[in-house]
């Protein structure tokens, strides 16, 4: 079933720049075409990630479903895939979120099989990533999503795109690296070349070893996360790319940074985070603080939610290093509000971008207007906003409750400090829903120009962002619908990481 | 749900309550989108008004219940992870329940003058829909048993007076009104959470009853109690407008009235609840009674005098809210939470009043500035009476609620700590001052330009008032019901004296001190100077401005250059080392096989070399 769930959206890739029926001389025409085909097959691999829900057994900690067959038998390499309550939410996500992505790739100028085909290769690799049960194939569909994702950016981006792309591609490139490094090292060192996941091979290392071999792995995870200083590719990356690969790169894509941090950092040398742990828990606090403050001073709406996402990944290291069983929980919890509510701005602030051509928070004003403005638009944004700022009954308050909580017993000046982070986010978001949607419409420099009448948008194009923040709403409300998947899971993640000492920080 | 056999319906399904304001707010977004176009806007309003009828008729089978068998508690499991485990849990003590009746029957009544005060608002449906979620969030607070829940609504409180504040979007001042209330809040509620987690982490218990009975045991260092304390009081000194963050209560009075009601009487009365319930965690933390002392004293005395140098119409009314409130912080702080719940009901229906009376005001002259107002008394008699009758209540002179808080407040406060007995008086004193200099100035005097043609306003705003009016009248029999006659007369002769006499001698300045309309500013500079000083409210505005907003501005700046400087340049700097580096070394080939292989074989030497010490 795993691999069926992988090789759908491979094979979709294929058929669209195969299948003579797609293309066509007029190019709406083609995007049309590309585009529905591209929905039908992410729906059927979305229907088929949920199907997943009815063989799993939210009970078991393991890896549940697993597929084994031989990759390279003369080295021992097993291409094996499994699915546990740790990568489950993550590919429901990847699901619906590159259907949200699909759905709102409206205008492709050029060449829009490629670009399909390519956000198809995105989606298959990020759920090869996520259900890898090998080292190596792990960090195979992890370099493997880095192409369509810079060819997305540098073909399809904005008028800086040369630079942004390039930077995102020699800095995650980098990340890459090390994280191979790793692998090999771990393999090097421990003798066993099957690249299998067991936290038992590296007890067998010292901790000189351990640690480097971690910190190694940390920064490479690090840099994809992103966390502070490894950041300033994600403003750059965002503020090119177009809308639908930012809701991409946001929602999903850094996620496999948080996720390696959990599966492959903690999970394999546990005896090494606990002892780094105080260290990470500082790391995550300044990364918090960073990115807010630094997301007060941007004036691009893009550039400010980009900023976001480096404050509140930074709670997912604090949970990680506390590695408590709420905190973990509270980790993930925060992997998938923060993805759904960041697909959520992202769309919004395309929404804007679309209809007055800028995102300069001097320029924009009074956005609501009922009838020259956006005001779904912005009813949207102010949902998101408030999410993200933590608003109770809303998916991101109950990550950062459980991760507050759960990280307070380990490093409480750490999270107290995280939570300073939490009251600038809404100064932040605030700020910009206070300006581009409060007050009188503006959308050109010099307000006293007479505002041109900004098209309404369809409702259709606005379902992806409705149901969205519906899903962020019943998160908020049912929190149980996400905890109950995965909490064997990451109870037992956190067994490994009981030498976690409360201090420091 | 946990259903006992033992609980009568009403009270079974007391959990309903809040819901009612959130269905509410539900029924009214497909017309606030405008995808219901044909039947104009009033539909989801009635409705509104509907559920909470519903809500107070529900509440008041609640109330009979517990008045007769005693408080009850309902509760159900939500969330439960590991060693955490949050429960819905409601308490049904008759503090919470009157409460409750207090703030549905409120909301009930400015619903119904929304309907006539907002009669050709084009949103009105989005404004019913945000007025049933204020009304949800403040029924889910003060029936609330557990501190993460109240943590919970008051935050869904904080967002639901932002979107209110700021719902005539377009106006300038009230985006920075509502931003103001949001961030205001949002300071205090941050603080909450940090108290409300480390309280959960240490204690493992949300429930207020759990956590009383842990903080009894005393484990804490007096550091980390105190610490705890300022917390858990943070998130209450926002909620009721108090010093040092009042500053929003006043700008928000931007917003729409009816709203503006609610947010004088019960808002204020939530966040006063949640304090009186967290009070028995503060018993190892004096530090904190301190510091909720300072901050009732300074309100209270700060916030009456600043009222006094107000010209509009609806900031005078708000700054002595933040005023009575500050009373109400220095009875929770002196430990008598009874003393506390009288004022707190006695000042919101009162103030309720005023605000309504104040509403009549602006809607049928659309003035707020009381030096353009004059002589509305003969035009406009009902709201006259309004005005009066809420002075009267909550001023301590006549035999009205005010009069009966205050003569108690005087005879317990001075039994625990007599200092505080002058800033009662002080405070009731530069209210009834207040209270005169508006009313003369608004409804004595020969009728201005602005007021020539100024009528009686509409029934719908007038029905609620007037039911109000009666309310207010009659508040002495109501507060009775809460604690016995005796209880409540249960003060000497000179409390009586004292209270009445500070009123009066603030009835007598009032009526005597000389108003010029067209010179309401003093020319006497050192005059001038204590007036402007009082009209900026001390400048605190200034003051935040240059500290707070400034540190923060300062750190985003420097934070903003750092990421384009240093971390971007050292990126650069290695792009271009690396680039340079690649030029210069392309000319160091010399093109000879034997060189190309030596260089790969010490590459990988060295690789390996370091490989093997790194991990051994």
């Amino acid at each position: 079933m795993l691999t069926i769930l992988l090789l759908i959206p491979f094979l979709g890739a294929l058929l669209i720049c195969v299948l003579p029926g797609v293309d066509s001389s007029d190019n709406s025409a083609s995007v049309g075409r590309s585009r529905t085909f591209t929905l039908v097959t992410l729906a059927v691999q979305c229907l088929l990630s949920f199907g997943l829900l009815i063989p799993f057994s939210a009970v078991e900690p393991g890896q549940q479903l697993v597929e084994i067959l031989p990759w390279l038998p003369q080295m021992g390499l097993e291409f094996s895939l499994g699915v546990d309550g740790l990568s489950l939410p993550l590919v429901l996500m990847n699901g619906v979120l590159c259907l949200v992505a699909a759905a709102a790739s409206r205008s492709v100028e050029n060449r829009p099989r490629v670009y399909f085909a390519l956000l198809l290769v995105i989606s298959g690799a990020v759920n090869g990533a996520f259900l890898a049960q090998n080292l190596l194939l792990f960090f195979l569909f992890y370099e493997l999503e880095l192409i369509p994702l810079w060819l997305l950016i540098a073909i399809w981006g904005g008028a800086n795109r040369a630079y942004a792309s390039t930077k995102f591609l020699i800095v995650t490139a980098v990340s890459g690296v090390l994280i191979l490094a790793a692998f090999l090292g771990i393999a090097l060192v421990t003798g066993s070349v099957d690249f299998g996941i067991r936290p038992i091979l590296t007890t067998q290392m010292g901790l000189t070893s351990q640690l480097v071999l971690m910190t190694c792995l940390l920064i490479g995870f690090g840099i994809k996360i992103p966390l502070f200083p490894f950041h300033t590719w994600l403003p750059d990356a965002h503020t090119e790319a177009s809308t639908p690969v930012s809701v991409l790169l946001a929602g999903v894509l850094l996620k496999l940074g948080t996720y390696g941090l959990l599966r492959f950092c903690l999970g394999l040398f546990p005896e090494a985070w606990s002892v780094a742990a105080p260290w990470l828990a500082g790391w995550a606090a300044v990364s918090v603080l960073y990115g807010s403050l630094a997301a007060i001073a941007q004036t691009d709406m893009k550039r400010m939610v980009a900023y976001s996402s480096v404050g509140h990944m930074g709670y997912v290291l604090l949970a990680a290093a506390a590695a408590t069983p709420l905190a973990l929980i509270g980790a993930l919890f925060q992997m998938v509000s923060h993805g759904l509510i960041s697909a959520v701005l992202f769309l919004a602030v395309g929404v804007v971008y679309e209809r007055t051509g800028t995102r300069d928070l001097n320029v924009l004003r009074g956005l609501l207007n009922p009838q020259r403005g956006l005001p779904l638009t912005g009813t949207l944004m102010i949902i998101g906003v408030m999410a993200s700022a933590g608003i109770p009954g809303m998916a991101g308050f109950i990550s950062e409750f459980l991760v507050f909580k759960g990280s307070f017993e380990m490093f409480p000046v750490a999270t107290l400090l995280s939570m300073v982070g939490s009251g600038l986010t809404a100064v932040y978001f605030l700020l910009l829903v206070n300006r581009a949607f409060f007050g009188r419409l503006a959308v050109a420099p010099g307000a006293n120009q007479n505002p041109k009448i900004l098209n309404q948008v369809p409702f259709a194009q606005q379902i992806p962002a409705l149901s969205m923040s519906l899903l962020i709403l019943l998160l908020g409300v049912v929190p149980n619908l996400l905890v109950g998947l995965s909490q064997p899971a990451t109870a037992q993640l956190s067994e490994l990481a009981t030498l976690v000492q409360p201090g420091g920080l | 749900m946990l259903l006992t056999p033992a609980l009568s319906l009403p009270l079974q399904t007391a959990w309903l309550i809040p819901l009612y304001g959130f269905a509410g707010m539900l029924v009214s977004l497909p017309w606030a989108f405008g995808w219901f176009r044909r039947d104009a806007h009033r539909p989801p309003a009635y409705l509104n008004i509907l559920l909470t009828l519903l809500a107070v008729v529900h509440g008041s089978l609640v109330l009979r219940e517990v008045m007769a068998n005693g408080p009850a508690l309902i509760g159900m499991p939500w969330l439960t992870v590991g060693d955490l485990n949050l429960e819905i849990s409601f308490s049904l003590s008759l503090t919470n329940v009157s409460a409750l009746e207090l703030i549905t029957g409120l909301s009930l009544l400015s619903q119904i003058y929304s309907l006539g005060y907002l009669d050709k608002e084009w949103a009105l449906a989005r404004f019913f829909a945000l007025l049933g979620f204020f009304e949800g969030a403040m029924s889910g607070v003060v029936l609330s048993d557990s501190l993460f829940q109240s943590y919970f609504l008051l935050e869904m409180l904080t967002l639901s007076t932002y979107l209110l504040v700021g719902f005539w979007y377009a106006q300038p001042l009230v985006v920075t009104a509502a931003r103001d209330a949001f961030l205001t809040k949002r300071v205090g509620d941050v603080m909450l959470l940090m108290s409300v987690v480390a309280l959960t982490a240490w204690s493992g218990v949300t429930s207020f009853d759990d956590l009383y009975s842990w903080s009894a045991q005393d484990t804490l260092t007096p550091l980390a109690a105190t610490l705890l304390g300022l917390g858990l009081v943070a998130g209450p000194t926002g909620k009721c407008a108090q010093f040092p963050m009042h500053l929003w209560l006043d700008e928000a009075m931007e917003g729409p009235n009816p709203a503006s009601i609610l947010r004088n009487s019960v808002v204020v009365t939530c966040g006063a609840i949640v304090l009186l319930k967290v009070m028995p965690l503060l018993q190892h933390a004096p530090v904190t009674l301190v510091v909720l002392q300072v901050i009732g004293t300074i309100s209270a005395i700060g916030g009456s005098l600043v009222s006094i140098a107000q010209v509009d119409i609806k900031r005078t009314l708000s700054y002595s809210t933040t005023a009575y409130l500050g009373l109400v912080f220095i009875a929770i702080s002196l430990q008598v939470p009874v003393l506390a719940l009288l004022l707190l009901y006695a000042h919101a229906v009162s103030k309720a009043l005023l605000s309504m009376s104040v509403g009549g005001v602006i809607a049928s002259t659309n003035c707020q500035d009381i030096t353009e107002l004059g002589g509305l008394g003969s035009r406009m008699p009902a709201t006259t009476g309004a005005f009066l009758v809420g002075g009267a209540g909550l001023v301590g002179l006549l035999p009205l609620g005010g009069f009966l808080c205050l003569a108690q407040a005087v005879e317990l406060v001075g039994a625990r700590a007599v200092v505080f007995v002058p800033v009662f008086l002080i405070t009731n004193a530069l209210t009834a001052l207040n209270l005169t200099r508006v009313f003369r100035l608004v409804f004595l005097g020969p009728s201005l330009a602005k007021t020539r043609r100024a009528a009686e306003i509409n029934w719908q705003m007038a029905l609620p008032m007037v039911a109000l009016t009666v309310i207010v009248v009659l508040t002495p029999f109501l507060l009775i019901r809460l604690e016995s006659l005796d209880g409540l007369l249960a003060f000497p002769f000179w409390a009586a004296a004292l209270v009445v006499s500070s009123g009066a001698a603030g009835l007598l300045a009032g009526a005597l001190v000389p108003l010029n309309k067209s010179w309401s500013r003093s020319l006497n500079p050192i005059l001038r100077w204590f007036q402007d000083l009082l009209a900026y409210d001390f400048y605190t505005e200034r003051f935040y401005r240059v500290t707070i907003v400034n540190v923060v501005a300062t750190f985003s700046q420097l934070a903003g250059w750092f990421d384009r400087n240093v971390v971007d340049g050292v990126l650069h700097g290695l792009a271009r080392f690396s680039l340079s580096s690649a030029e210069g070394l392309k000319l160091s080939i010399s093109g000879q096989t034997q060189s190309y292989v030596l260089t790969v074989i010490g590459a990988i030497v060295l690789l390996l070399m370091s490989l093997s010490w790194v991990l051994q």
